[in-house]
């Protein structure tokens, strides 16, 4: 159960020079009365100190010292402020004040306390004001504070993944190597190119690469390669082939000899020399050819055969001159042709690809030679294209499989080196990145079901908020155009107060709402934040609050507070004494103290107030012969009462800007009276109706005020009379059990007093 | 009506969410449940530890 108060000791504090002690029963509500000054306030003022540490308008000026006794020196001593409560939350808190902010903590969402200073001050908010206010109010700033780190942890995340993602596709431009693209697949080409040309194996994949052990065999794997190589044997071979020899002329000068009529001697050649060796061995039939045995002279025939031997001799010269080379060319072509088909058996040994060795022609040199016969120079001029086009063949592979020199392979190590490094480093940002991402999109995920949940729970909470708010505030203003009232979200960071306004929607309601409105308005909201959200704190100050109200509203709030929060301690402060009256009849049980002076050296002065109101005050004037005092006294309580029927029994009168709707002609008040009764109670009327002629007589005459002056002790009677009458007035609506007024709930056609037993209109006997 | 703490807020909002680490709930529990100098600091940690498992 929430505290309530017992008991307020206050001591040389604000305009309490000594000790002022405010009893308040077993936390019974309590209605203060006194005029501006009296220092009713300072009631307010010490539960405020006691209970937050602070006067929020002294603090607001600097002024926190004023807590002390403002007259001087205290003759009370030390300024403290004690408080007994239902539980446990009482105590005493001397000035200087000790206590530190932390122990206010629980407290700090209660509400408790609302001035008529400060009465619209959360409806001026702004709308981020009015957001962190509530946050407070509703214990969400714990809440709140929890969002914005993670809100805060969310946005860090998103930087470094901005961060990562830079990084990633830094690495990926230096890959790219100007190619609009980077994959897996053409880092990985690069890296075969470069582990080619180091004639190393080559990775079969990104991971093995990212391995720092890989680096370290493929550097020692290119170290180990031996210069003395095959391949390496094999490309200084292939470096080392000589061109094929070929004298197209001197095989032309050949064929060209072959066609000659020299040549033609050669055949001769044997039998020449056959005539010879028989001329020489005297074996020749003197005078006798021996070959077709004509007659000739031996001279002569010797010199026949001696000059036909010169000729083929040098026809044989001739031909071999020619022979030689031609032979040599066949032989060296021939070699050529062995020695790439070697080189081609070696390069086909290590499964490096090459085309054959082009075959020779299937006529040898050499043996067309040896027959006299003309060579085929274009099928030779063919077969030595064919091997020059082989060796360039070859010669490109010798490049390709060539072990790079020892600098030419140290820069390859080092592009490789730097190319893993790079490819490692990418790998890491990837992976750095990927985990990035994934972190962003979890702390994402938390903080967008956390916001959403808060503004959901907020929207429920603002729902109930505006439930009670809305009932609260249609209670003060029945039957007006100006409804559904509510606080409602506002973008993400604030709320707003909202109401419909002849069926428009305005939020705020600044610009349709009168200055009475908003205080209502302001009046509801702390009445419905108390009760939506107070835990420990059972009673609610409000102090002065309704100075814009007139009759008819405070008459309301007076009915709302009695009724809607009989469970609750109110301590209602007030200089109005229309609405002291209202309350007192509404809330007979209340307690009731009326400050009635203050002074400089004594301070507040107070009393218990044990009287019914106005018309109380009229008869103690009259007790002490103050006829003009008890008249004036009586005339208002007359109208007071008038005032209250009308109000209840909802009579049309005609209506007066602002405050004067207060003051309505009595006249006005007479007959908006006579016309409620005839619509609601016309059987009340034969017995209301003479009363009501003598009062209205009364008014024209003895509570004439103008008319006292000049009356003595014998108008005492009159007014006695009169003050009759109107007490016969008021016995007529109010429930003699409980003393409150039968319209007290209900309808002008169907009332009730606050315990039941009464009714309007009146129940008629048997 | 009941105001919750902001760890009670957060936890019985995890467990309303689908496909998040299974511990994380209880790993925030017990960071919200220590003094942090820079608790977003300490949230962030959290996220990253959990994402590079």
């Amino acid at each position: 159960m929430n505290e309530k108060l017992q008991r307020l000791v206050m001591q040389a504090f604000r305009g309490i020079p000594s000790e002022m002690t405010i009893e308040f029963g077993d936390g019974e509500s309590t209605v203060v009365y006194g005029d501006n000054g009296t220092g009713k306030s300072t009631i307010a003022d010490a539960l405020e100190w006691y209970f937050t540490g602070e006067i929020e308008l002294l603090s607001h000026e600097g002024r926190q010292h004023a807590v002390r006794y403002v007259g001087g020196d205290a003759d009370g001593g030390t300024t403290s402020v004690e408080v007994l409560t239902s539980g446990a939350l009482g105590g005493k808190v001397v000035f200087p004040d000790e206590r530190t902010p932390d122990m206010f903590q629980a407290l700090r969402r209660e509400t408790f306390l609302l001035r008529g200073r400060t009465l619209a001050d959360f409806i001026n908010k702004t709308k981020t004001e009015k957001w962190k206010a509530l946050v407070e109010i509703l214990g969400l700033d714990a809440i709140e504070s929890l969002r914005e780190d993670l809100q805060r942890a969310r946005n860090d995340l998103r930087k470094a993944s901005k961060t990562t993602e830079e990084e990633v596709r830094v690495y990926r431009r230096a890959l790219a190597a100007g190619a609009d693209t980077i994959t897996d697949e053409t880092v990985l080409a690069n890296l075969q190119q470069i582990c080619s040309m180091l004639s190393v194996a080559p990775p079969q994949s990104l991971d093995e690469v990212v391995e720092p052990s890989w680096i370290t065999s493929a550097v020692g794997a290119s170290a180990s390669v031996s210069p003395s190589s095959d391949r390496e044997n094999l490309v200084s071979e292939i470096n080392a082939l000589d061109e094929p020899v070929f004298d197209k002329e001197s095989f032309a000068a050949w064929n060209a000899l072959l066609s000659s009529g020299r040549a033609r001697q050669l055949p001769r050649a044997s039998l020449v020399r056959e005539a010879k060796r028989l001329l020489e061995a005297q074996s020749i039939d003197a005078g006798h050819c021996p070959i077709c045995g004509q007659k000739v002279d031996q001279k002569v025939l010797a010199r026949k055969i001696e000059t036909a031997l010169v000729e083929v001799m040098e026809a044989a010269r001739d031909l071999e001159r020619f022979r030689d080379p031609i032979l040599e060319q066949a032989d060296g072509l021939e070699s050529a042709r062995e020695v790439r088909q070697a080189i081609y058996d070696r390069i086909r040994a290590l499964a490096l690809e090459i085309p054959p060795v082009p075959a020779q022609p299937d006529a040898t040199i050499r043996d067309q030679v040896e027959a006299l016969t003309p060579v085929a120079i274009a099928a030779i001029t063919s077969h030595v294209a064919d091997l020059r086009r082989w060796d360039k063949a070859a010669a490109k592979l010798a490049r390709q499989i060539a072990p790079a020199k020892s600098s030419t392979r140290d820069s390859h190590l080092v592009m490789l080196a730097a190319l893993c490094q790079q490819i490692n480093a990418w790998q890491q940002a990837e992976k750095k990145n990927a985990r990035a991402q994934q972190a962003l999109t979890l702390a994402e995920t938390v903080f967008d079901a956390y916001q959403q949940k808060q503004k959901e729970d907020l929207g429920n909470l603002l729902q109930q908020i505006s439930g009670r708010v809305a009932k609260f505030y249609s209670t003060l203003h029945p039957n007006e155009e100006l409804d559904a009232v509510s606080i409602e979200p506002w973008t993400a960071k604030g709320v707003e107060l909202a109401i419909n306004f002849y069926g428009s929607r305005q939020r705020p309601p600044h610009g349709v709402l009168s200055e009475s409105h908003l205080n209502s308005l302001a009046i509801a909201l702390f009445l419905a934040m108390a009760a939506s959200f107070n835990e420990k704190l059972g009673f609610l100050i409000l102090d002065d609050v309704i100075n814009s109200f007139d009759v008819e509203h405070r008459g309301r709030l007076a009915e709302l507070l009695a009724d809607g929060f009989a469970d609750w301690q109110l301590i209602v402060l007030t200089h109005d004494q229309q609405f002291f009256e209202h309350l007192s009849r509404r809330a007979p049980s209340w307690r009731k103290i009326e400050f009635t002076s203050w002074s400089h050296a004594s301070g507040p002065r107070t009393t218990k107030y044990e009287t019914s109101g106005t018309l109380a005050a009229a008869r103690e004037r009259l007790q002490s012969d103050d006829v003009q005092g008890a008249a004036t006294k009586g005339r208002r309580a007359l109208e007071e009462l008038l005032q209250e029927v009308c109000e209840a029994l909802w009579a049309p009168l005609p209506f007066r800007r602002g405050q004067a709707n207060d003051k309505r002609e009595m006249g006005e008040l007479f007959a908006g009276v006579r016309r409620a009764l005839k619509e609601h109670a016309k059987s009340q009327l034969p017995t209301i109706e003479p009363v009501v002629k003598h009062l209205e007589a009364d008014v024209g005459a003895t509570l004439n005020v103008a008319a006292h002056a000049s009356r003595g002790r014998s108008g005492a009677g009159e007014v006695e009379a009169a003050l009759e009458r109107i007490e016969a007035l008021d016995t007529l609506w109010t429930c003699p059990s409980c003393r409150t007024r039968v319209w007290h709930k209900g309808t002008p056609g169907a009332a009730r007093c606050r315990c039941g037993k009464s009714a309007f209109p009146p129940v008629a006997a048997g | 009506m009941h105001r919750p703490s902001a760890e009670e807020f957060l936890l019985t909002l995890l467990e309303s969410l689908e496909e998040l680490p299974p511990d994380l709930a209880q790993r925030l529990a017990t960071l919200l449940k220590k003094d942090h100098t820079d608790r977003s600091a300490a949230i962030r940690q959290l996220f990253e530890e959990i994402a590079g498992e």
